[in-house]
């Protein structure tokens, strides 16, 4: 896209008038006939408020347009918005296309009214199954189609949910159909996505085109997420609960929103390891000990959710989660077992209960649908084999291709195959008409500039419960795809996503402040859980590695090459020169220790086949950041994407010593950066704690290292040298002794001084703090172990002489650190030896 | 064989483990099912060590699961059920009587009964008992034209019984069907979750049933405390009820076999099941004795 922009702002563009400019976009749009197109009526002519939107976009000239995208795309990578596919290791940036589907006011309202009625009557649906079970005994829904569900969860039957509500939050895949009205291609009942990409498209789309939102009076979304975040407490037992966003994890293709939402929300995220069932309560395990969870916003299915009375093989869940719902002290959004009106097999009965719940019928439909369990549904299934859809009763989707069995004209022996399934286990599939979907703008590039053309598209909305009654997004999650042939149900390659603006008719205000009560102020974001603690001191240890082999490396490549300091030879065997090399090598830096200069540099910066390279520690800095996403802020995030791209050489392409020193620099000026928005925009709440902690315990040991190696009693003035520009000493040591560097000096300067940040005595005194700021687990006043150990690390620093610290009292140093290390590790972190891991007891028939 | 038998039963379950276990979560489902042809004259569990919490639920299925924690750290976990059960069931039909299969079939789909007891529950896969296209068709031949459901389901429990080897060694408690299947042998386990994934295939429901089954010691040798173990085969609804089959002996069943649970397969009935917190390695020891109130039986089963 850069490529383009450049190409586009070189060609002079002709002065053209808005409305010709529009014409010529929309020149070429051509609905695919038979199918429904957001832009263009059957009658041909453009509808709804396209025609507004078209001639707002108008006003700004394609150079424009073309830089508004690039500045979205720039956004979405800088802040690391972005998705997995399902089964793919990889992150690809967030897929957004710059144009939003708009949709009328007076439209929307209808469309709502019809989305409420759904949310309602699946919430009657699930009340009735679970508990007295009328639509089953009346005939208006066939036992077999419940009982086919794996969603109908039986140690949840005549569980009522507190506060009495199964669905907190619904969704629909809508898409039109080929009678040009709104249908439902799915409900989503199970744990709804999208909901936070839809936030993220509003804030990009928002900063892209911000006078647009502002004069098409597109609807604010603030005022639905309050409601959600209300709604997500409504029936729990204490009057200020603890909520927890329960995720699969970092792998999760959904994890990026699933943090996203948590920070904005402000929900604590959690994987199941975090959450443990006691005295029939549900609890977080945080760095103070187990603390009460009293909602939980699951991301997970509920199937997963406790491995004891439901999926055995889960890792995701909560041993025994179930008891908490059973006596009320927890609130599930949604209620586990919610996913089973996803099924397809309800469609044919849906308005037959609408019917008898609400005595009127369905307002929002789906496309036909026969389950074959009926007898005349088999009938018709087999009798239009053809021109029918067939998939699996059970499954929801219910969008273009996916998951269908049979669809359209296939091979004989395929045919055969499914013929005989229905012949053996009918009532395991439905048949659907089969209708493509429907389409709205999208942009094309071509030679010629821009232009409009239609592409497939599906559109998530959600519904919240709120006391007074569901509430609808005014906005939603749409689908986009690029070709013909990807279904946009999922996201893939192929697929953009898109905004969806509801025009008001009046300006929208501003949202309000203070529409709810106002909350009770506090100045600490509430317990840490004791996994992100562990992340965030990892998150400190990588950094401060990473900055520890970017210091030996420049070191090395002064020593090489200008020789700054009178006393540091240029030659390449010299003691500190050897001792650099033998150092890199031991910390996997390098292949080998004899590396010429300019190679052994770009190795150990960049290389991505080791593992104890620069960039490797950034790699893993950055992975446990990942995890970390709801609790770093946006501009920790971009520099640390900054400080990959530093890092990242390319291995074809030899680079000169001046070239791979000046990179190394930037990357050090990056993670100053890191290390002052940690200072200046963290809380110093728990997490600053052992971000900070990581850090000086992997200094103190770095340093102890580097001693080892440079200030040993057989130190040469060069390694002295080296040992301070390590330690980024110079300049103090400079100011205070005029002759060269000698050796204790240098150590006490780099050992034992309180007042230089770099000595192991700064960091020693930099634990001690961090840990008293810790909670303590017993009230008794005596220390913990590790407590004692950094008071003892710290007596000998302060107590010693420079003269003392040889190699023997050196190893023990570090020795002593890295036991620090382990003991905080066992004391706060969920993967101590200590920690509490669930197992299965083996089995026997 | 006299009408009516009554038999003791001891169940004890010992688990051995390597470090300490500060808590556990399980499940017990070890109380003889109470109705259809049996009477529970008394059942009693002992825990060691004593649980910290225990609830009984009657779960869905009609199943009396017994749920506790441990809080007490402990490296023996053992459980013993004892219990006195009266067996008094009718004797089975002949095999080829009955309504025919499919007729079963369409009036368990058009049914109007989602209660716990009701057999559409029985119809679909469950976490153990996959429906593999390999399985059915192996089932297909029994399932003739109007041949009477009991009677398909006779058959089949018939060629499972030739077909498949009892070989203890073949298969553990987590081998799947498709393995064991491909295997042709297995414990009774792997001969019921065979059979269930037949029948369902075919559309007939069909339920794991965990209980024990009367053994006779070798003749002239007195019988060995602990020598008899847990035992599952299968139940087929036949329209008007359910009617059980042992595959693994090529039997239906009667006074012989005594039934704890009925569930959709092993993982609804486990006699024990559940989560302990770092226990390193874990042995397990299971001794069962089913001891008639007579020793008058001459049919020699394998368990």
């Amino acid at each position: 896209m850069e490529a383009a922009l450049a190409e586009s702002l070189a060609r002079a563009e002709p002065a053209e008038d808005p409305l010709a400019r529009v014409a010529r976009w929309a020149a070429g749009y051509r609905p695919v006939p038979g199918r429904p197109d957001e832009f263009l009526g059957p009658d041909g002519q453009p509808r709804g408020a396209w025609p507004r939107l078209l001639d707002r976009l108008g006003g700004l000239t394609e150079t424009e347009i073309l830089a508004r995208f690039v500045a979205a795309e720039r956004h979405i990578r800088d802040a690391g918005i972005s998705f997995r596919i399902a089964g793919d290791q990889r992150e690809h940036p967030w897929p957004l296309g710059c144009l939003p589907l708009v949709i009328e006011g007076a439209e929307w309202a209808s469309l709502s009214a019809g989305i409420v009625q759904r949310a309602e009557l699946m919430e009657a649906i699930l009340a009735d199954v679970y508990g007295d079970g009328r639509l089953v005994e009346e005939g208006l829904l066939p036992a077999a189609i419940v009982a086919g569900t794996p969603e109908f969860l039986h140690p949840l039957h005549r569980v009522m949910p507190p506060g009495g509500h199964y669905l907190k939050l619904y969704a629909a895949d809508l898409g039109r159909g080929p009678d040009g009205r709104w249908q439902v291609l799915a409900d989503r009942t199970q744990a709804p996505s999208g909901l936070g990409w839809a936030l993220e498209n509003r804030m990009v789309l928002a900063r892209t085109f911000p006078d647009l939102v502002q004069d098409l009076h597109v609807e604010r979304l603030p005022a639905f997420f309050q409601a959600f975040r209300d709604g997500l407490t409504l029936g729990a037992e204490r009057i200020d609960p603890r909520i927890c966003l329960l995720t699969s994890g970092p792998y999760s293709s959904t994890y990026v929103e699933q943090a996203a939402l948590a920070r904005y929300l402000g929900l604590m995220l959690v994987e199941g390891d975090d959450l443990v069932m006691q005295d029939g309560r549900l609890h977080v395990r945080t760095v103070s000990g187990l603390k009460r969870a009293d909602a939980v916003w699951r991301r997970i299915d509920s199937d997963f959710l406790d491995p004891l009375e439901l999926n055995p093989a889960s890792r995701l869940g909560v041993p025994g989660i179930l008891e908490a719902l059973r006596n009320g002290s927890l609130v599930v959004t949604n209620m586990p077992g919610s996913g089973l009106v996803e099924s397809a097999a309800l469609a044919p009965y849906l308005d037959g209960i609408a019917r008898r719940i609400f005595g009127e019928p369905l307002r929002l439909g789906h496309p036909r649908t026969w389950w074959c369990g009926d007898l005349e549904g088999l009938a018709h299934a087999q009798a239009n084999l053809d021109s029918l859809t067939l998939r699996p009763a059970a499954t929801p989707q219910r969008g273009a291709g996916r998951d269908a069995i049979l669809a359209g004209p296939v091979l004989a022996a395929e045919r055969e195959r499914v013929v005989a399934a229905l012949r053996d286990r009918p009532f395991d599939y439905v048949a659907q008409e089969a209708a493509p979907l429907s389409t709205m703008p999208g942009w094309e590039r071509g030679p010629d500039g821009l232009s409009l053309a239609p592409r497939p598209f599906v559109v998530r909305v959600f519904a919240t419960r709120t006391p007074l009654g569901w509430q609808v997004m005014p906005g939603g999650f749409c689908r986009v795809a690029e070709r013909e042939d990807v279904d946009p149900i999922e996201l893939r390659l192929g697929i953009r996503s898109a905004d969806v603006w509801v025009l008001s008719e009046k300006p929208v205000a501003a949202p309000a402040i203070g529409l709810h009560a106002a909350p009770r102020v506090r100045r600490v974001g509430g317990h840490l859980p004791a996994r992100a603690a562990d992340g965030l001191f990892w998150l400190g240890r990588y950094l401060e590695r990473a900055e520890a082999v970017i210091r030996l490396v420049l070191a090395h490549l002064r020593s090489v090459g200008d020789a700054v300091g009178a006393d540091i030879s240029g030659a390449l065997d010299t003691p500190a020169a050897l001792a650099l090399r033998a150092l890199l090598y031991e910390w996997a830096t390098i292949g080998a220790a004899d590396l010429p200069t300019a190679r052994l540099a770009q190795e150990a910066l960049a290389g991505r086949e080791r593992p104890g390279s620069a960039w490797a520690h950034v790699e893993s800095a950055r992975r446990n950041a990942a995890a970390l996403r709801a609790r770093l802020s946006g501009e920790a995030w971009r520099v640390l994407a900054d400080l990959g791209e530093s890092l990242s050489l390319d291995t074809g392409w030899a680079l000169a010593e001046s070239q791979l020193a000046g990179r190394a620099e930037r990357a050090l000026s990056q993670l100053a950066a890191l290390s002052g928005l940690t200072h200046e925009n963290m809380s110093r709440a728990e997490g600053w704690h052992f971000v900070e902690l990581g850090r000086r315990i992997e200094r103190a040991v770095n340093t102890c290292t580097f001693a080892l190696a440079f200030a040993n009693d057989e130190a040469t003035p060069g390694c002295l040298g080296v040992m301070l520009s390590l330690c980024d000493s110079q300049i103090s040591y400079g100011r205070r002794y005029l002759q060269g560097a000698a050796l204790d000096p240098v150590r006490d300067l780099v050992l034992l001084d309180p007042y230089n940040p770099r000595s192991i005595a700064f960091q020693a005194e930099a634990i001690t703090r961090h840990l008293a700021d810790l909670p303590a687990l017993a009230a008794d006043g005596i220390p913990e172990p590790h407590v004692r150990l950094a008071t003892r690390i710290l007596a000998e620093l302060r107590s010693g002489k420079a003269a003392d610290f040889d190699a023997v009292r050196l190893t023990a140093l570090e020795t002593d650190l890295e036991r620090l290390a382990d003991g905080i590790a066992a004391r706060y972190f969920p993967t101590g030896p200590n920690a509490l891991r669930p197992e299965k007891l083996t089995g026997l028939a | 064989m006299a009408a009516g038998m009554i038999y003791t039963l001891r169940h004890r379950t010992t688990y051995r483990y390597g470090r300490p276990v500060r808590f556990a979560r399980c499940t017990l489902r070890l109380k003889p099912q109470d109705g259809e042809g049996q009477s529970v004259l008394a059942s009693a569990v002992t825990i060691d060590p004593s649980p910290a919490t225990a609830v009984t639920r009657h779960d869905y299925f009609g199943i009396d699961a017994l749920a506790i924690t441990l809080e007490t750290p402990h490296t023996v976990f053992s459980v013993e059920a004892l219990s006195t059960v009266r067996v008094e069931r009718a004797a089975p039909p002949p095999p080829e009587s009955g309504t025919a299969w499919e007729r079963v079939r369409d009036a368990v789909v058009a049914g109007c009964d989602l209660g716990g007891r009701a057999p559409v529950h029985f119809l679909f896969p469950s976490g153990r008992v996959p429906l593999l296209p390999e399985v059915t068709a192996y089932a297909r031949p029994s399932f003739s034209a109007g041949r009477s459901a009991y009677g398909a389901a006779h058959d089949l429990m018939l060629r499972i019984g030739r077909d498949f080897r009892f070989d203890a060694r073949a298969t553990n408690v987590y081998t799947p069907l498709s393995e064991s299947f491909a295997l042709r042998a297995g414990v009774c386990q792997d001969f019921a979750h065979v059979m269930i994934a037949g029948l369902r295939g075919m559309g007939l429901p069909a339920a794991y049933v965990s209980g024990y089954l009367r053994t006779v010691p070798p003749p002239g040798r007195p019988r060995l405390r602990g020598a008899d173990a847990s035992h599952a085969w299968v139940a087929v609804w036949c329209g008007a009820g359910w009617l059980g089959l042992d595959p693994t002996n090529g039997v239906p069943v009667r006074d012989d076999h005594i039934v704890v649970a009925r569930g959709r397969d092993y993982g609804d009935v486990a006699p024990l099941d559940g989560i302990v917190s770092g226990s390193g390695k874990q042995r397990l020891k299971v001794e069962v004795d089913v001891i008639p109130d007579t020793e008058t039986q001459d049919l020699a089963l394998v368990g």
